[in-house]
Protein backbone atom coordinates (compact mmCIF):
# COMPACT_ATOMS: atom_id res chain seq x y z
CA UNK A 1 0.00 0.00 0.00
CA UNK A 2 2.78 2.41 0.64
CA UNK A 3 4.82 1.20 -2.03
CA UNK A 4 1.26 1.94 -3.94
CA UNK A 5 1.17 5.65 -2.61
CA UNK A 6 4.50 6.62 -3.28
CA UNK A 7 4.12 5.51 -6.78
CA UNK A 8 1.27 7.70 -7.04
CA UNK A 9 2.83 10.33 -5.15
CA UNK A 10 5.79 9.98 -7.65
CA UNK A 11 3.88 9.89 -10.43
CA UNK A 12 1.85 13.38 -9.65
CA UNK A 13 5.09 14.72 -9.17
CA UNK A 14 6.67 13.60 -12.46
CA UNK A 15 3.06 15.39 -13.85
CA UNK A 16 3.55 18.33 -12.16
CA UNK A 17 7.26 19.04 -13.66
CA UNK A 18 6.32 18.10 -17.30
CA UNK A 19 3.73 20.39 -17.12
CA UNK A 20 5.91 22.77 -15.38
CA UNK A 21 8.63 22.48 -17.93
CA UNK A 22 6.57 22.59 -21.02
CA UNK A 23 4.58 25.73 -19.55
CA UNK A 24 7.82 27.40 -19.08
CA UNK A 25 9.25 26.14 -21.34
CA UNK A 26 10.20 29.59 -24.01
CA UNK A 27 12.48 29.03 -27.06
CA UNK A 28 16.01 29.80 -26.51
CA UNK A 29 17.12 32.89 -27.06
CA UNK A 30 18.80 33.43 -30.66
CA UNK A 31 22.45 34.90 -31.46
CA UNK A 32 20.39 37.04 -33.98
CA UNK A 33 17.84 38.11 -31.62
CA UNK A 34 19.88 41.66 -30.98
CA UNK A 35 20.11 42.66 -34.81
CA UNK A 36 16.17 41.45 -35.08
CA UNK A 37 15.47 44.15 -32.99
CA UNK A 38 17.25 46.90 -34.67
CA UNK A 39 16.45 46.09 -37.88
CA UNK A 40 12.79 46.42 -37.56
CA UNK A 41 12.58 49.56 -35.84
CA UNK A 42 12.10 51.55 -38.71
CA UNK A 43 10.40 49.83 -41.64
CA UNK A 44 12.01 51.22 -44.86
CA UNK A 45 15.59 52.67 -45.46
CA UNK A 46 18.02 51.10 -42.67
CA UNK A 47 19.44 48.85 -44.76
CA UNK A 48 20.57 50.77 -47.56
CA UNK A 49 20.73 54.19 -47.63
CA UNK A 50 18.57 56.63 -49.61
CA UNK A 51 21.89 58.04 -51.81
CA UNK A 52 23.03 54.50 -52.56
CA UNK A 53 23.92 54.34 -56.13
CA UNK A 54 21.48 52.45 -58.36
CA UNK A 55 22.86 48.49 -59.18
CA UNK A 56 21.99 49.58 -62.77
CA UNK A 57 24.70 52.05 -62.77
CA UNK A 58 27.01 49.48 -61.78
CA UNK A 59 27.01 46.79 -64.18
CA UNK A 60 29.05 48.44 -66.87
CA UNK A 61 31.90 48.45 -64.36
CA UNK A 62 32.09 44.40 -64.71
CA UNK A 63 34.77 42.20 -66.77
CA UNK A 64 33.29 40.71 -69.90
CA UNK A 65 32.89 36.96 -69.57
CA UNK A 66 36.02 35.53 -71.55
CA UNK A 67 38.61 32.26 -71.94
CA UNK A 68 35.41 29.59 -71.46
CA UNK A 69 34.09 32.11 -68.61
CA UNK A 70 30.73 33.11 -68.98
CA UNK A 71 29.40 36.11 -66.99
CA UNK A 72 25.55 36.41 -65.42
CA UNK A 73 23.93 39.26 -63.83
CA UNK A 74 21.99 37.64 -61.02
CA UNK A 75 21.22 40.76 -58.37
CA UNK A 76 20.66 44.23 -59.35
CA UNK A 77 19.60 46.44 -56.30
CA UNK A 78 19.64 50.04 -54.93
CA UNK A 79 23.61 49.84 -53.79
CA UNK A 80 24.66 46.17 -55.30
CA UNK A 81 24.94 44.36 -58.17
CA UNK A 82 26.37 40.94 -58.92
CA UNK A 83 26.84 38.02 -60.97
CA UNK A 84 27.72 34.91 -61.55
CA UNK A 85 30.79 33.80 -63.14
CA UNK A 86 29.92 30.48 -65.07
CA UNK A 87 32.57 28.29 -66.45
CA UNK A 88 31.15 24.70 -68.46
CA UNK A 89 27.85 25.80 -66.90
CA UNK A 90 28.78 25.71 -63.42
CA UNK A 91 28.93 29.00 -60.82
CA UNK A 92 32.97 28.89 -59.97
CA UNK A 93 32.70 32.29 -58.39
CA UNK A 94 30.48 35.57 -57.84
CA UNK A 95 31.51 38.69 -58.61
CA UNK A 96 30.12 42.23 -56.55
CA UNK A 97 30.16 45.47 -56.53
CA UNK A 98 28.66 47.36 -53.49
CA UNK A 99 27.95 50.66 -52.34
CA UNK A 100 29.60 51.33 -48.81
CA UNK A 101 27.42 54.39 -48.12
CA UNK A 102 25.12 51.71 -46.63
CA UNK A 103 27.80 49.82 -44.80
CA UNK A 104 30.18 52.36 -43.24
CA UNK A 105 32.06 49.73 -40.80
CA UNK A 106 32.84 47.92 -44.40
CA UNK A 107 35.21 50.84 -45.70
CA UNK A 108 37.25 50.79 -42.20
CA UNK A 109 38.16 47.92 -42.63
CA UNK A 110 40.34 48.75 -45.39
CA UNK A 111 42.53 51.46 -43.19
CA UNK A 112 44.40 48.83 -41.71
CA UNK A 113 44.94 47.06 -45.12
CA UNK A 114 48.52 46.12 -45.95
CA UNK A 115 48.16 44.69 -49.12
CA UNK A 116 47.02 46.33 -52.52
CA UNK A 117 45.87 45.19 -55.84
CA UNK A 118 45.94 47.49 -58.37
CA UNK A 119 46.85 50.74 -56.27
CA UNK A 120 43.53 50.04 -53.95
CA UNK A 121 43.67 48.79 -50.63
CA UNK A 122 42.59 44.88 -50.65
CA UNK A 123 41.32 42.61 -47.78
CA UNK A 124 41.00 38.71 -47.53
CA UNK A 125 38.20 37.54 -45.64
CA UNK A 126 37.29 33.85 -44.39
CA UNK A 127 38.34 31.53 -47.08
CA UNK A 128 36.27 32.38 -50.13
CA UNK A 129 36.36 36.26 -50.37
CA UNK A 130 38.81 39.10 -51.55
CA UNK A 131 37.85 42.47 -52.38
CA UNK A 132 39.31 46.08 -52.33
CA UNK A 133 37.64 49.43 -51.83
CA UNK A 134 37.36 52.11 -54.88
CA UNK A 135 36.55 55.05 -53.60
CA UNK A 136 33.18 54.66 -52.05
CA UNK A 137 33.08 51.13 -53.85
CA UNK A 138 33.68 47.82 -52.40
CA UNK A 139 34.42 45.59 -55.28
CA UNK A 140 34.52 41.47 -54.41
CA UNK A 141 35.07 37.97 -55.73
CA UNK A 142 34.23 35.62 -53.94
CA UNK A 143 35.10 31.53 -54.93
CA UNK A 144 31.90 28.92 -55.19
CA UNK A 145 34.26 26.39 -56.30
CA UNK A 146 37.52 25.52 -53.60
CA UNK A 147 39.05 25.30 -57.67
CA UNK A 148 38.87 28.99 -58.14
CA UNK A 149 41.61 29.99 -55.36
CA UNK A 150 42.67 33.68 -54.40
CA UNK A 151 45.12 34.27 -56.86
CA UNK A 152 42.40 33.73 -59.36
CA UNK A 153 40.14 35.94 -57.56
CA UNK A 154 42.88 38.52 -57.42
CA UNK A 155 42.80 38.06 -60.93
CA UNK A 156 39.44 38.89 -61.86
CA UNK A 157 39.27 41.62 -59.35
CA UNK A 158 41.61 43.86 -61.53
CA UNK A 159 39.57 42.36 -64.75
CA UNK A 160 36.89 45.33 -63.58
CA UNK A 161 36.82 48.60 -65.19
CA UNK A 162 38.48 50.08 -61.72
CA UNK A 163 39.29 53.55 -62.86
CA UNK A 164 36.11 54.07 -64.20
CA UNK A 165 34.23 53.15 -61.11
CA UNK A 166 36.68 55.09 -59.18
CA UNK A 167 35.04 58.01 -61.15
CA UNK A 168 31.85 56.89 -60.82
CA UNK A 169 29.71 59.38 -57.88
CA UNK B 1 5.13 42.02 -39.63
CA UNK B 2 5.69 37.74 -40.37
CA UNK B 3 8.33 36.15 -38.17
CA UNK B 4 11.90 36.91 -38.63
CA UNK B 5 13.39 35.32 -41.45
CA UNK B 6 15.66 33.18 -38.92
CA UNK B 7 13.01 31.71 -37.55
CA UNK B 8 11.49 30.67 -40.71
CA UNK B 9 14.32 29.41 -41.97
CA UNK B 10 15.54 27.60 -38.77
CA UNK B 11 11.53 26.07 -38.87
CA UNK B 12 12.07 24.11 -42.36
CA UNK B 13 11.16 20.55 -41.79
CA UNK B 14 13.44 17.97 -42.50
CA UNK B 15 10.55 15.48 -43.51
CA UNK B 16 6.74 15.21 -44.03
CA UNK B 17 4.64 14.87 -47.26
CA UNK B 18 6.23 18.68 -49.34
CA UNK B 19 9.85 17.26 -48.69
CA UNK B 20 9.01 13.30 -49.80
CA UNK B 21 7.10 14.94 -52.66
CA UNK B 22 10.34 16.99 -53.55
CA UNK B 23 12.70 14.06 -52.99
CA UNK B 24 10.27 12.02 -55.25
CA UNK B 25 10.86 14.86 -58.23
CA UNK B 26 14.69 14.87 -58.02
CA UNK B 27 14.32 12.39 -61.14
CA UNK B 28 12.98 15.49 -63.10
CA UNK B 29 16.41 17.79 -62.19
CA UNK B 30 18.60 15.09 -60.71
CA UNK B 31 20.73 16.01 -57.99
CA UNK B 32 19.81 19.61 -57.91
CA UNK B 33 17.85 20.06 -55.09
CA UNK B 34 19.32 19.30 -51.24
CA UNK B 35 16.72 20.38 -48.57
CA UNK B 36 18.90 22.84 -46.62
CA UNK B 37 17.25 24.18 -43.44
CA UNK B 38 18.57 26.44 -40.74
CA UNK B 39 19.47 29.77 -40.78
CA UNK B 40 23.44 29.34 -39.71
CA UNK B 41 23.58 26.16 -41.64
CA UNK B 42 22.13 27.65 -44.67
CA UNK B 43 24.92 30.26 -44.05
CA UNK B 44 27.68 27.94 -44.25
CA UNK B 45 25.99 25.99 -46.89
CA UNK B 46 25.52 28.74 -49.30
CA UNK B 47 28.89 30.17 -48.46
CA UNK B 48 31.18 27.39 -47.73
CA UNK B 49 32.77 29.78 -45.02
CA UNK B 50 32.41 28.59 -41.53
CA UNK B 51 34.36 30.82 -39.22
CA UNK B 52 31.44 31.81 -36.35
CA UNK B 53 32.01 35.57 -36.64
CA UNK B 54 32.25 35.39 -40.32
CA UNK B 55 28.63 33.88 -40.02
CA UNK B 56 27.53 36.22 -37.89
CA UNK B 57 27.91 39.35 -39.72
CA UNK B 58 26.77 37.84 -42.64
CA UNK B 59 23.44 36.77 -40.50
CA UNK B 60 23.28 39.92 -39.29
CA UNK B 61 23.44 41.45 -42.70
CA UNK B 62 20.72 39.21 -44.46
CA UNK B 63 18.63 40.37 -41.46
CA UNK B 64 18.77 43.85 -42.14
CA UNK B 65 18.15 43.40 -45.98
CA UNK B 66 15.23 41.19 -45.23
CA UNK B 67 14.27 43.57 -42.63
CA UNK B 68 13.95 46.74 -44.97
CA UNK B 69 10.99 46.93 -47.06
CA UNK B 70 11.79 48.55 -49.88
CA UNK B 71 14.45 45.95 -50.60
CA UNK B 72 11.04 43.87 -51.47
CA UNK B 73 12.33 40.51 -49.98
CA UNK B 74 9.44 40.56 -47.56
CA UNK B 75 6.77 40.85 -50.51
CA UNK B 76 8.87 37.65 -52.26
CA UNK B 77 8.62 35.85 -49.32
CA UNK B 78 4.96 36.79 -49.31
CA UNK B 79 3.97 36.15 -52.69
CA UNK B 80 5.79 32.70 -52.60
CA UNK B 81 3.03 31.80 -49.23
CA UNK B 82 0.26 33.35 -50.64
CA UNK B 83 0.26 30.94 -53.06
CA UNK B 84 0.33 28.53 -51.26
CA UNK B 85 -1.79 29.15 -48.62
CA UNK B 86 -4.15 26.19 -48.90
CA UNK B 87 -6.21 23.94 -46.17
CA UNK B 88 -3.49 22.12 -44.27
CA UNK B 89 -5.63 20.44 -41.51
CA UNK B 90 -6.21 17.57 -43.96
CA UNK B 91 -2.49 16.90 -44.79
CA UNK B 92 -1.45 17.17 -41.01
CA UNK B 93 -4.28 14.64 -40.22
CA UNK B 94 -2.68 12.03 -42.86
CA UNK B 95 0.60 12.83 -41.53
CA UNK B 96 -0.07 12.70 -38.41
CA UNK B 97 0.33 8.42 -37.76
CA UNK B 98 2.31 8.19 -41.40
CA UNK B 99 5.37 9.88 -41.41
CA UNK B 100 7.65 7.78 -43.12
CA UNK B 101 5.16 5.71 -43.89
CA UNK B 102 3.66 5.37 -47.20
CA UNK B 103 -0.16 7.43 -47.35
CA UNK B 104 -3.28 5.53 -48.47
CA UNK B 105 -5.40 8.14 -50.32
CA UNK B 106 -8.44 6.23 -50.32
CA UNK B 107 -9.01 6.84 -46.98
CA UNK B 108 -9.31 10.55 -47.41
CA UNK B 109 -11.19 10.57 -50.57
CA UNK B 110 -14.37 11.56 -48.71
CA UNK B 111 -12.89 14.72 -47.50
CA UNK B 112 -11.33 15.88 -50.97
CA UNK B 113 -13.15 17.77 -53.01
CA UNK B 114 -10.98 18.01 -56.48
CA UNK B 115 -11.12 21.61 -57.82
CA UNK B 116 -12.59 22.25 -61.16
CA UNK B 117 -10.18 23.06 -64.07
CA UNK B 118 -10.90 26.36 -64.31
CA UNK B 119 -9.88 26.76 -60.72
CA UNK B 120 -6.64 24.47 -61.22
CA UNK B 121 -5.96 26.67 -64.01
CA UNK B 122 -5.85 30.08 -61.81
CA UNK B 123 -3.98 28.32 -59.13
CA UNK B 124 -0.99 27.53 -61.92
CA UNK B 125 -1.50 31.06 -63.31
CA UNK B 126 -0.88 32.44 -60.42
CA UNK B 127 1.73 30.43 -59.25
CA UNK B 128 3.90 31.55 -62.43
CA UNK B 129 2.87 35.41 -61.81
CA UNK B 130 4.05 35.01 -58.23
CA UNK B 131 7.34 33.40 -59.24
CA UNK B 132 8.05 35.83 -61.91
CA UNK B 133 6.97 38.85 -59.64
CA UNK B 134 9.16 37.13 -56.65
CA UNK B 135 11.89 37.03 -58.83
CA UNK B 136 11.79 40.46 -59.75
CA UNK B 137 11.61 41.81 -56.20
CA UNK B 138 14.71 39.42 -55.48
CA UNK B 139 16.77 40.01 -58.18
CA UNK B 140 16.03 44.11 -58.50
CA UNK B 141 14.63 43.99 -61.98
CA UNK B 142 11.52 45.50 -62.76
CA UNK B 143 7.97 43.81 -61.64
CA UNK B 144 6.99 43.17 -65.35
CA UNK B 145 10.22 41.75 -66.87
CA UNK B 146 8.39 38.69 -68.15
CA UNK B 147 10.98 38.17 -71.12
CA UNK B 148 13.77 39.33 -68.17
CA UNK B 149 12.43 36.59 -66.38
CA UNK B 150 11.95 33.84 -69.04
CA UNK B 151 15.50 34.13 -70.23
CA UNK B 152 16.45 33.77 -66.31
CA UNK B 153 14.70 30.32 -65.92
CA UNK B 154 17.03 29.25 -68.25
CA UNK B 155 19.74 30.07 -65.27
CA UNK B 156 17.28 28.44 -62.60
CA UNK B 157 19.01 25.78 -60.76
CA UNK B 158 18.68 24.28 -56.84
CA UNK B 159 15.37 24.84 -54.84
CA UNK B 160 14.20 27.04 -57.92
CA UNK B 161 14.69 24.49 -60.36
CA UNK B 162 12.66 21.56 -58.52
CA UNK B 163 10.03 24.52 -57.35
CA UNK B 164 9.46 24.51 -61.04
CA UNK B 165 9.26 20.80 -62.04
CA UNK B 166 6.89 20.15 -59.02
CA UNK B 167 4.88 23.16 -60.73
CA UNK B 168 4.62 20.98 -63.51
CA UNK B 169 4.33 18.09 -62.30
CA UNK B 170 1.28 18.71 -59.33
CA UNK B 171 -0.32 21.37 -60.56
CA UNK B 172 0.16 21.02 -64.45
CA UNK B 173 0.48 17.42 -65.08
CA UNK B 174 -1.42 15.81 -62.73
CA UNK B 175 -4.90 17.82 -62.45
CA UNK B 176 -4.89 19.44 -65.93
CA UNK B 177 -3.40 16.47 -68.42
CA UNK B 178 -0.52 16.32 -70.93
CA UNK B 179 -1.88 19.32 -72.29
CA UNK B 180 -2.32 21.51 -69.48
CA UNK B 181 -0.47 24.90 -71.22
CA UNK B 182 -2.43 25.21 -74.02
CA UNK B 183 -5.88 24.46 -72.31
CA UNK B 184 -4.44 27.44 -69.53
CA UNK B 185 -3.98 29.37 -72.24
CA UNK B 186 -6.89 28.99 -73.60
CA UNK B 187 -8.82 29.14 -70.55
CA UNK B 188 -7.26 32.60 -69.49
CA UNK B 189 -7.85 34.24 -72.42
CA UNK B 190 -11.85 33.22 -72.58
CA UNK B 191 -11.90 34.15 -68.53
CA UNK B 192 -13.39 37.63 -67.96
CA UNK B 193 -12.25 39.63 -64.75
CA UNK B 194 -15.79 39.13 -62.93
CA UNK B 195 -14.26 35.24 -62.47
CA UNK B 196 -10.72 35.85 -61.43
CA UNK B 197 -12.26 38.40 -58.90
CA UNK B 198 -14.02 35.36 -57.94
CA UNK B 199 -10.99 33.68 -57.28
CA UNK B 200 -9.61 34.02 -53.22
CA UNK B 201 -5.95 33.85 -53.92
CA UNK B 202 -6.41 36.43 -56.58
CA UNK B 203 -7.99 38.37 -54.06
CA UNK B 204 -5.22 38.55 -52.00
CA UNK B 205 -2.40 39.05 -54.28
CA UNK B 206 -3.46 41.33 -56.80
CA UNK B 207 -2.21 44.65 -55.66
CA UNK B 208 1.51 42.84 -56.58
CA UNK B 209 0.43 41.55 -60.31
CA UNK B 210 0.86 44.14 -62.76
CA UNK B 211 -1.55 45.57 -64.30
CA UNK B 212 -4.22 49.10 -63.85
CA UNK B 213 -7.18 46.58 -63.63
CA UNK B 214 -8.67 43.08 -63.13
CA UNK B 215 -8.38 43.25 -66.99
CA UNK B 216 -5.03 44.48 -67.55
CA UNK B 217 -3.73 42.05 -64.65
CA UNK B 218 -5.45 39.08 -66.85
CA UNK B 219 -3.55 39.75 -69.48
CA UNK B 220 -0.73 39.93 -67.74
CA UNK B 221 -1.35 36.50 -66.42
CA UNK B 222 -1.62 35.06 -69.98
CA UNK B 223 1.37 36.81 -71.10
CA UNK B 224 3.16 35.29 -68.36
CA UNK B 225 1.88 32.16 -68.81
CA UNK B 226 2.25 32.42 -72.64
CA UNK B 227 6.31 33.28 -71.65
CA UNK B 228 6.92 30.53 -70.01
CA UNK B 229 5.17 28.03 -72.10
CA UNK B 230 8.59 27.24 -74.44
CA UNK B 231 10.34 26.37 -71.66
CA UNK B 232 8.09 24.36 -69.80
CA UNK B 233 7.49 22.60 -72.80
CA UNK B 234 11.27 22.48 -73.11
CA UNK B 235 11.51 20.88 -69.22
CA UNK B 236 8.52 18.17 -69.88
CA UNK B 237 9.90 17.16 -73.57
CA UNK B 238 13.26 16.54 -72.16
CA UNK B 239 12.03 14.00 -69.63
CA UNK B 240 9.42 12.85 -71.31
CA UNK B 241 6.81 13.89 -68.70
CA UNK B 242 3.84 12.46 -68.53
CA UNK B 243 1.08 12.30 -65.13
CA UNK B 244 1.90 8.59 -65.45
CA UNK B 245 5.45 8.61 -64.91
CA UNK B 246 5.21 11.64 -62.23
CA UNK B 247 2.84 9.19 -60.43
CA UNK B 248 4.92 6.34 -60.33
CA UNK B 249 7.90 8.57 -58.57
CA UNK B 250 5.10 9.30 -56.11
CA UNK B 251 3.81 6.19 -55.66
CA UNK B 252 6.39 5.27 -52.94
CA UNK B 253 4.96 7.22 -50.47
CA UNK B 254 1.04 8.13 -51.82
CA UNK B 255 -1.16 4.99 -52.80
CA UNK B 256 -3.95 5.83 -54.67
CA UNK B 257 -5.69 4.07 -57.76
CA UNK B 258 -5.33 5.49 -61.34
CA UNK B 259 -9.08 6.34 -61.72
CA UNK B 260 -8.58 9.05 -59.00
CA UNK B 261 -6.12 11.63 -60.45
CA UNK B 262 -8.07 14.44 -59.53
CA UNK B 263 -8.09 13.36 -56.22
CA UNK B 264 -4.69 12.85 -55.89
CA UNK B 265 -3.88 16.56 -56.93
CA UNK B 266 -6.33 17.33 -54.52
CA UNK B 267 -4.75 15.85 -51.55
CA UNK B 268 -1.44 17.48 -52.91
CA UNK B 269 -2.92 20.88 -52.74
CA UNK B 270 -4.32 20.51 -49.16
CA UNK B 271 -1.17 18.55 -47.79
CA UNK B 272 1.46 20.24 -49.47
CA UNK B 273 3.42 23.66 -49.16
CA UNK B 274 6.32 23.33 -51.88
CA UNK B 275 5.94 27.14 -52.77
CA UNK B 276 6.57 28.56 -49.36
CA UNK B 277 9.13 25.66 -48.08
CA UNK B 278 11.31 26.43 -51.63
CA UNK B 279 10.56 29.85 -51.76
CA UNK B 280 12.16 30.44 -48.58
CA UNK B 281 15.14 28.51 -49.22
CA UNK B 282 15.60 30.63 -52.49
CA UNK B 283 14.81 33.96 -50.29
CA UNK B 284 17.30 33.21 -47.47
CA UNK B 285 20.23 31.71 -50.41
CA UNK B 286 19.57 35.06 -52.64
CA UNK B 287 19.66 37.14 -48.91
CA UNK B 288 22.89 35.33 -47.87
CA UNK B 289 25.01 35.86 -51.05
CA UNK B 290 23.97 39.26 -51.45
CA UNK B 291 25.22 40.21 -47.55
CA UNK B 292 28.89 37.81 -48.01
CA UNK B 293 29.49 40.46 -51.02
CA UNK B 294 28.20 43.67 -48.64
CA UNK B 295 29.78 42.98 -45.46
Amino acid sequence: MILFRGRRVLASLLLCILLLTTACATKPPSRFDQVQQESTKQKTGQAVAKNATQGSKLNKFFPEGDDGYDRVYTQEKKGFSEANLKKDGKVVAQLAISDTTSTPTVASKYSNSTKEIDGYPAVELGKTQTSILVGKYQVKVISKDPLFNASDREDWIEKFDLDGLEKLK
Amino acid sequence: MSKPIFELVDELPTSGLTVSMLNALDFIVPGEWQNTVGFVNTIKTVTGEDDEDLIQQIGERAIYLFNDKSQGYQTALWLYQTVDSADYALGAAALANKVGDTIPLLGFLNNLTPKPDKAQTIDLSLKVVAELVAFCQINGIPGDSIGDFVSALGEYSGESIIRMAALISVDGLIPLGPDFIEKSLSMISNMNPGELEGNSTFRTMQDAIPGDNTGGKLDFIGNSLDGVKGWMNGMIAANALTAEKVLNHLSGFLEFTDDKLDYVAAFIDVSTNYYEHTGTQTLAKRLIERAIAEI
